[in-house]
């Protein structure tokens, strides 16, 4: 088969590779219909994630059609369309017992690098390097899945293969953030990052009762799409301060919920100097992942507001501003997806027409056009929300 | 147990400590920029034994001197790191399993499926209520033979042995199983204590054990672990990949 490989820093080619198989019995292969690429995976291009091997099919958010299954995988039918959440559970553990999949015990069959960084190893996640279990990605023609029952999900009829393949990721990243920083009733909610994890942590604010969102960014085309798709007020950092444009939009106190959206390689939203301050030690090695966000997040949160932090994040961050973040009460919630709890809540929002994040797609490619796919995605042509491959 | 090694010891000077933090600091930095975890890792190590004060030239020089590096082929770094510098050496590892004592207990004393936890172990045939033959192979295809003899067995609790006369690799062990707090499944723990003899025996348990024994409990209860939740051992062996990867494997 035809898959996309990563074979290092901005070197990704399409190779014929060969095809998987089952290797173990809750295993399914999945035929792959669609696969988008995600902000975070230009983390693993741009060389900020360690323990990326040559080789590596990269690709995580996808849907598809099940091919073959193991003898153990109860749930399933060849011929199911289906999602795959980017995140393994193993559907057993007591963290999926709690419905906390991305911190499944038993999915990352290569525990120690994650242990030896972090204390302890969280789940194993689709094409997204060896310290996440090293898994082949979904930028491919098939894609084998493990723990499929726990993991894959059917779509219902009434929902469309372009607003499916986001509930793979995009979609509960989303949510989560959102369902995270409890919302209530006249809220407002500022986020960080109009991609397609922002546009979808807005709409979510929204339906869990926000009563205002804000979404920021610099691009006039996810400016837009925050504010005609999302429901969003658009706040341009390139032209307002932003403290000075959340303060003014929420009289005086901050809002209630800051979502970041964006992680590792956020661009400008400092100052310049601190923003270069955290570019510079990035590129020499000091620093792993700058935090322009986390920082401007805890300045204009209201005092005892939330912090809930999506983007992603890899090891350490500099200059945090903790007396700031103690002495205002803020709370944090962080983490990686468990959309193995939400995938049913959203396909209901979906088709009840409260939720449509099909727009997300902007360009529909053949997995040929994978490496100048993530170049225009990365460098933000043509009003590039996501490119989807379809093998 | 990690607190002792870190209060028991002497102190390193203080020279000493600044060159670890300062030294681990880099290490660990380049580890990040150049994607090695491995690197970055014994960086943190390093950091961390400087900022503690744990002695790191003084036992290394101290095995160079006795002649206990012998099998330092490649840069072995857990080799060169003082281990709990007490005779015999105690291995112990924890992990919490969800499930019930009783599965986990009637699992072990089965001593068959431990061939499942350890993979150097081919077999252990059962010659008594209390004695049992390990037959274990180091790399190489070398082989390893043992006697063992259980010492206490307390049902659903508790399972104690030690190895007879005739062992190569000397060693206690005992695995204890306790219910876990709020419905979590049980604590499991593993304790291995060995004294590794100098000459063929050392040799034959860092064969054995590896440079890092506590790696070896610890990767024996993460298989108990994932056999009993999970049903399996999650893997990525025979997965598709590009040529570069491919090529590697071959290699």
């Amino acid at each position: 088969m035809r898959a996309l490989c990563w074979n290092g820093v901005n070197d990704l080619r399409v190779e014929r590779v060969p095809d998987p198989r089952i290797l173990g019995p809750r295993d399914a292969i999945i035929k792959v219909n669609l696969s988008s690429v995600c902000g975070s995976d230009l983390h693993l291009i741009d060389g900020y994630v360690p323990t990326m091997k040559p080789g590596d099919i990269i690709g995580h958010e996808f849907m598809g059609e099940v091919v073959e299954k193991g003898p153990e995988v109860l749930r399933l039918n060849r011929g199911d369309r289906v999602i795959t959440v980017s995140i393994i559970g193993c559907g057993k553990c007591w963290h999926c017992e709690h419905e906390e999949y991305s911190l499944c015990d038993n999915s990352n069959p290569q525990p120690a690098y994650e242990e030896a960084a972090y204390g302890h190893c969280t789940a194993g996640i689709f094409g997204y390097s060896h310290a996440f279990g090293g898994y082949a990605g979904s930028h491919a023609e098939y894609i084998r899945v493990p723990f499929a029952d726990t993991n894959c999900f059917r779509v219902p009829d009434g929902v469309r293969d372009e607003q499916a393949v986001f509930v793979s990721d995009a979609v509960p990243t989303g949510y989560m953030a959102a369902d995270m920083a409890g919302i209530k009733p006249g809220d407002v909610v500022a986020v960080w990052g109009c991609g397609g994890v922002g546009q979808m942590a807005m709409r979510s604010a929204l339906l869990m009762g926000a009563e205002k969102v804000i979404g920021i960014d610099r691009y006039p085309d996810r400016l837009k799409a925050a504010q005609m798709k999302a429901g969003a007020e658009p706040l341009d950092y390139t032209r307002v301060d932003v403290y000075d444009a959340l303060l003014a939009m929420t009289g005086g106190r901050g809002p209630d919920v800051c979502i970041d959206a964006v992680g590792m390689e956020a661009d400008g939203f400092d100052t310049g100097v601190e923003y270069w301050y955290d570019r510079t030690k990035q590129a020499l090695g000091l620093e792993n992942d700058r935090s322009g966000v986390l920082r401007q997040m805890i300045q204009c949160c209201r005092k005892g507001g939330t912090l809930s932090i999506v983007g992603v994040y890899g090891g350490f961050i500099d200059k945090f501003p903790m007396g700031a973040a103690m002495n205002k009460g803020l709370t944090f919630r962080m983490g990686q997806q468990h959309g193995q709890r939400y995938v049913k809540r959203l396909f209901e929002h979906i088709e009840k027409g409260e939720l449509d994040p099909s727009y997300l797609l902007t360009h529909k490619w053949s997995l040929d056009d994978g490496p100048r796919g993530y170049r225009m995605f990365k460098e933000k042509n043509d009003d590039c929300m996501r490119v989807v491959f379809a093998p | 147990m990690a607190l002792d090694t870190l209060t028991d010891g002497p102190e390193a000077g203080t020279t000493e400590r600044w060159v670890a933090i300062m030294g681990g600091t880099a290490l660990g930095l380049a580890g990040l920029r150049r994607g090695s975890w491995a690197l970055a890792a014994l960086g943190g190590g390093l950091f961390l034994a400087g900022a503690a004060g744990v002695p790191l030239a003084e036992p290394v020089a101290r095995r160079v001197r006795e002649g206990g590096l012998p099998a330092m082929r490649r840069m072995d770094v857990a080799g060169l790191l003082p281990t709990m510098d007490r005779d015999p050496t105690t291995t112990q590892a924890n992990v919490t399993i969800a499930t019930e004592p009783e599965k986990l207990f009637r699992f072990w004393r089965n001593f068959g499926n431990l061939t499942k936890l350890f993979p150097h172990l081919d077999a252990v045939e059962v010659q008594s209520d209390t004695e049992s033959c390990w037959k274990a192979h180091g790399p190489g295809g070398m082989r390893v033979v043992w006697h063992s003899r259980l010492d206490k067995v307390r049902e659903n609790e508790l399972i104690t042995w030690h190895t007879l006369v005739d062992a190569e690799l000397p060693h206690r062990g005992s695995v204890m199983f306790h219910p876990a707090p709020g419905g979590r499944g049980t604590e499991v723990r593993l304790t291995l204590v060995y004294r590794p003899p100098g000459g063929q025996g050392g040799r034959v348990v860092s064969r054995l054990f590896g440079s890092a024994p506590e790696q070896q409990a610890r990767e024996a209860l993460r298989r108990l672990k994932r056999i009993m939740e999970a049903g399996e051992l999650p893997t990525i062996d025979g997965q598709p990949r590009g040529r570069r990867g491919m090529r590697e494997i071959v290699e």
